[in-house]
């Protein structure tokens, strides 16, 4: 076993892998830029190592500056996390050739699953139901047009080195096809480095639907069952929940042991997950390979009592997989909310800013990953993830109600979050019968912030505000900014304009 | 007892109230609409309200002159007319010539530019492209016009709230 790790993220996936590391009895080193100097992961870990400015290219991206960092710290292992480094295999190859252990899939793996377009023709090839696209991304302005036009539209643009919806674009007709394609280009370069996109055929309003898979270095490979998925807003989930309601137990079983022959086709080893796209008619069709921990493995480790990351951390030390396939059951029902920092009224818009009061949610069966702390000034630079909260319970219907009521029990003041918009999605009846689709935020929430409930709580607010003008007890006033002293907190000037005995 | 009106800006938007303040219970009116509710205060940052039969619970921050409250987990802004709150996206001004300023909704880094000066735009046209947070954000015009003024370059990195470009509106015309 390692003494030592790197973690070579930030946020709370940095503070998740750090516990594990804790709790396994090994030391954890924290790398930041210099927007993270105060954050949370750097707080936690036994060392921190400085990486410089804070576009992620010159920091958590640069891998020769993490490579020295573990150098110089004596770590032997390197947990890239999500995102940033984690599927990017010349990364996992530097990390071979310096004698750091890459913990992840094999960089062979790791490879072939991050070209989208080569696993799509491996698993083709194994036998495993793909959605139908095109085999190329070295196509012509013409070429695209006509795999487009016999796809049939509506087509998806794809990044080859895609994920978390980056780069994606869905297309209706010819006229939408260049802009989209020119777009997923641009941001598939900015997010992965690589502009290479593709087209496949778009199934309209399905099912998303995982299979978390655990692989070790002797093939020996198990799953832990689905995620449900379909919560998403541009391509990006923001509610996940295991076991999915749309599957039953056979349908479950061929799609596990189908998850597992893709893995296998793959040469896959640690723990990585399978996507598919599952359609009206309850088709299934292998969509990608994440070849890294998920955001949504808690709900995993919920439902089936396994830690993922203490996996993860023995796989790669060379410990052989321990668990088998019929010893594994999903118990329960765990529903999980990613908190973003971001304005649900506003189109999602990234909302940067600071974090000027902070209360996490607490109770039997509820967890808080959380990234974040009071005080914690969000950057603009990186993806806005801030905490997720995961809750467990006997069934669907009390872990909904419990998610509800730990969504308003968790406040996050001073930039707009997702919270609240997700406790009024756990609240809609389609929600709560099981039936949402990818299409579910897009058809339901369009003209969310409206309505009756609405003005009613900004009225209370707008109470609360001059209440609290009014009494004596204020709010603390969150670290008031610079040149600020005590006494400019007070009615006068924080609520101007009003009067005693003023007529209403 | 204490009584005062309040004129007050929630997400942006300008609402006049009075507040009567007794021994924990709050008179809110707005116009010709009354509220009443029993108020209690939980610590510096909580109070729970009582509005009929419905319990509300409230947390609240200050930053600034900006006073953050979340409402049952829903969060609103609030602060004095004066101090824009600043909801993304609302940045746009209207000048009275009918001319607009299209400002970045946020801090991030222009990644491309889809017009220049003197071009003309129609309404919901993609004019300048600002990435933050690995997403990218389309800014659009909400007017037919004229290109007036680029105030960016690509590569610039912007603050919210600055000015990007200014859109002068067509004159009315046959």
């Amino acid at each position: 076993m390692f003494r030592k790790i790197l973690i070579a993220n930030r946020g709370e996936i940095a503070v998740r892998v750090i516990k594990a590391c804790r709790e396994m009895g090994l030391a954890s080193v924290a790398v930041f830029s210099e927007a993270d100097a105060d954050a949370l992961h750097v707080r936690l870990a036994d060392e921190a190592v400085p990486l410089g400015p804070p576009p992620a290219a010159e920091s958590y991206l640069h891998m020769g500056k993490i490579v020295a960092a573990a150098r110089a710290t004596g770590a032997e292992a390197i947990h890239p996390g999500y995102g940033f480094l984690a599927e990017n295999a010349a990364f996992a190859r530097l990390c071979e050739t310096e004698g750091l252990v890459f913990i992840g899939p094999n960089s062979a793996a790791l490879e072939l699953v991050g070209d989208k377009v080569r696993a799509r023709q491996t698993m083709a090839k194994a036998g495993i139901p793909t959605v139908p696209g095109m085999t190329s991304c070295s196509a012509s302005p013409d070429e695209f047009l006509a795999a487009a036009r016999a796809l049939g539209y509506p087509v998806m643009v794809k990044a080859s080195a895609g994920g978390g919806g980056k780069g994606m674009r869905i297309v209706a007709d010819g006229d939408g096809l260049e802009p989209a394609l020119e777009a997923g280009r641009r941001e598939a370069r900015s997010a992965f480095g690589d502009g290479s996109v593709y087209l496949e055929k778009c199934i309209e309003e399905p099912r998303h639907v995982e299979f978390q898979v655990l692989a070790g270095n002797d093939g020996r490979t198990v799953h832990l069952f689905e995620r449900e998925c379909s919560i998403q807003r541009r391509h990006q989930k923001i509610l996940e929940e295991s076991p999915s309601p749309a599957l039953d137990p056979g349908l479950r079983r061929e799609m596990g042991e189908t998850a597992v022959r893709a893995m296998r086709a793959a040469g896959y080893t640690n723990a990585g997950t399978v996507e598919f796209l599952l359609d009206k008619d309850r088709r299934f069709y292998f969509l990608e390979v994440n070849a890294r921990l998920q955001v949504e493995h808690p709900v995993t480790e919920l439902v089936t009592g396994v830690d993922l990351v203490r996996q993860q951390i023995l796989i790669a030390s060379g410990a052989p997989l321990a668990l088998r396939q019929e010893d594994l059951a999903q118990r329960g029902h765990a529903i999980e909310c990613r908190i973003y920092a971001e304005d649900p009224k506003s189109n999602f818009l990234p909302s940067a800013g600071r974090i000027v009061f902070l209360r996490e949610p607490k109770g039997p069966g509820i967890r808080f990953d959380n990234g974040v702390a009071e005080g914690f000034e969000v950057p603009v630079y990186y993806d806005p993830i801030l905490a997720k909260l995961i809750v467990w319970a006997e069934d669907r219907e009390a872990a909904r109600r419990r998610m509800a009521a730990a969504l308003e029990d968790c406040v996050i003041l001073g930039i707009h979050t997702t919270a609240g918009f997700l406790g009024d999605v756990v609240d809609h009846p389609e929600f709560r019968a099981g039936r949402a689709t990818t299409a579910f935020i897009g058809k339901h929430f369009a003209s969310w912030g409206t309505g009756e409930d609405e003005e009613f709580r900004k009225r209370l607010a707008l109470a609360a505000a001059a209440f609290e003008s009014l009494s004596p007890g204020r709010a603390p006033a969150g670290a008031a900014g610079p040149g600020r002293n005590k006494d400019a907190a007070t009615p006068w000037t924080t609520l101007g304009r009003w009067r005693a005995g003023g007529e209403p | 007892m204490s009584l005062a009106a309040f004129e007050l800006l929630v997400d942006g938007e300008t609402r006049k109230i009075s507040v009567e303040a007794r021994e924990g219970a709050l008179t809110v009116r707005e116009g010709e609409r009354v509220l009443e509710a029993e108020v209690r205060r939980i610590s510096a940052s909580e109070l729970r309200l009582r509005v009929g039969d419905r319990s509300v619970r409230i947390f609240l921050a200050r930053d600034g002159e900006r006073t953050f409250i979340a409402v049952d987990g829903r969060p609103y802004v609030v602060s004095e007319p004066r101090v824009e709150a600043g909801r993304p996206g609302e940045a746009d001004d209207k000048a009275a010539g009918g001319s607009l300023r299209i400002r970045a909704p946020m801090p991030g880094k222009v990644t491309k530019l889809a017009v220049a000066e003197g071009q003309r735009v129609r309404r919901n046209q993609t004019l300048v492209i600002v990435e933050a947070m690995k997403m990218e954000n389309e800014i659009k015009t909400s007017i037919d016009g004229v290109v007036a003024k680029v105030h960016v370059a690509v590569g610039d990195l912007v603050d919210a709230e600055r000015p990007l470009i200014e859109i002068e509106k067509e004159p009315a015309s046959s």
